[in-house]
């Protein structure tokens, strides 16, 4: 009676399960964002050039997010105000975020060679690539 | 931004050209990326495009680079597909995308054996759909109807017994021209 009188808040505090397979309950879920969030940018800052849309795009959530980690203290306002879920799988994708860092500053995508230049295809260029050609005329039939 | 503008302007140097048709976007990679652009849509927070849910491939004989190798994407957290397409010959090997989709060591295989297409770094690829001894590459638009070899049952070997066609199949010129007498389509109101 006593004991469940002082462990029920407790037990309350953190929940039982995330439900997802694979994915454990994080205890100081807060702390651990915010940690991830800080190193993902100082990372960011050290590695990626600013002038990468790379660069821009990891900055832009990443920021978003640890401002709303460090205005809130409860991991559920968190986890209501962020919408990408439960904080567990936030951390997860923090970590694969950083993990991509590393590679990224390596392939270094956005260093376009010269001469480089994305083409855009319409639906109809689109599907007269795709013609087959008539064997017996050669022509392509569309 | 939306979502081709996002890739195109984060990963510039990969992409060859891109498409949207039928509200569905294609994006065309250069063959040497192909992994390093699989990495970035499975792992960034912004794609998120955790499961791979098919790859194959399609023989296009009239193009130089004949063969495209698709990979079909789905992101469940944003409840979105993507379509990626590489173009490469027929002597070209491709970069396996193992290590970023688990998934693809079976379909990987497939692909090898219906079109030949060899993938690099691929842990096991053997065989998947044909039988032992098989010449070929059945998918291939150049490959017989009919194949190279019949397999039959032989009444006096008792057993079966596997031998070069008899009626080899010509080349075919196919006319894609219905021969029945087509009928003008009237209009009618209310359909269209």
């Amino acid at each position: 009676m006593f004991l469940s009188k002082i462990a029920g808040p407790l037990r309350c505090a953190v929940k039982e399960s995330t439900y997802i397979v694979g994915l454990e309950v994080v205890p100081n879920a807060r702390e651990v964002l915010i940690g991830l969030y800080s190193k993902t940018l100082s990372e960011l800052k050290a590695t990626i050039p600013e002038t990468a849309g790379y660069h821009q795009s990891v900055k832009d959530f990443t920021e978003h997010r640890l401002n709303i980690c460090q205005a809130e203290t409860k991991v559920p306002d968190i986890e209501a105000k962020i919408g990408h879920g439960q904080a567990e799988e936030l951390i997860r994708s923090a970590e694969n975020e950083l993990e991509l860092m590393k590679k990224m500053a390596v392939w270094k995508p956005w260093v376009v060679p010269e001469g480089h230049s994305i083409i855009y295809m319409t639906e109809e260029d689109y599907t007269a690539d795709k013609a087959l050609p008539d064997t017996a005329t050669g022509r392509l039939l569309t | 931004m939306s979502i081709q503008n996002f890739i195109l302007s984060s990963v510039p140097a990969w992409i060859q050209k891109y498409t949207i048709s039928k509200n569905e976007l294609t994006i065309y990679v250069y063959p040497e990326y192909i992994v390093p652009f699989l990495y970035f849509l499975r792992d960034h927070t912004r794609v998120e495009h955790k499961l791979l849910m098919d790859l194959t491939a399609t023989d296009f004989t009239n193009q130089e680079k004949r063969f495209e190798v698709v990979y079909n994407l789905l992101s469940v957290r944003y409840s979105t597909r993507i379509r990626v397409k590489t173009c490469i010959d027929q002597v070209t090997p491709i970069e396996s995308c193992i290590d970023v989709y688990k998934s693809a060591n079976w379909f990987e295989r497939e692909v090898c054996d219906m079109f030949g297409i060899f993938f690099t770094n691929h842990p096991d690829l053997r065989r998947i759909l044909t039988d032992y001894g098989f010449n070929g590459y059945p998918l291939r638009k150049d490959f017989p109807l009919t194949g190279f070899f019949e397999v039959r049952y032989d009444d006096t070997k008792k057993r079966v017994i596997s031998e070069p066609l008899e009626l080899t199949q010509e080349f075919r010129y196919f006319s894609f021209q219905s021969p029945w007498e087509l009928i003008n389509k009237t209009e009618t109101p209310g359909l269209s």
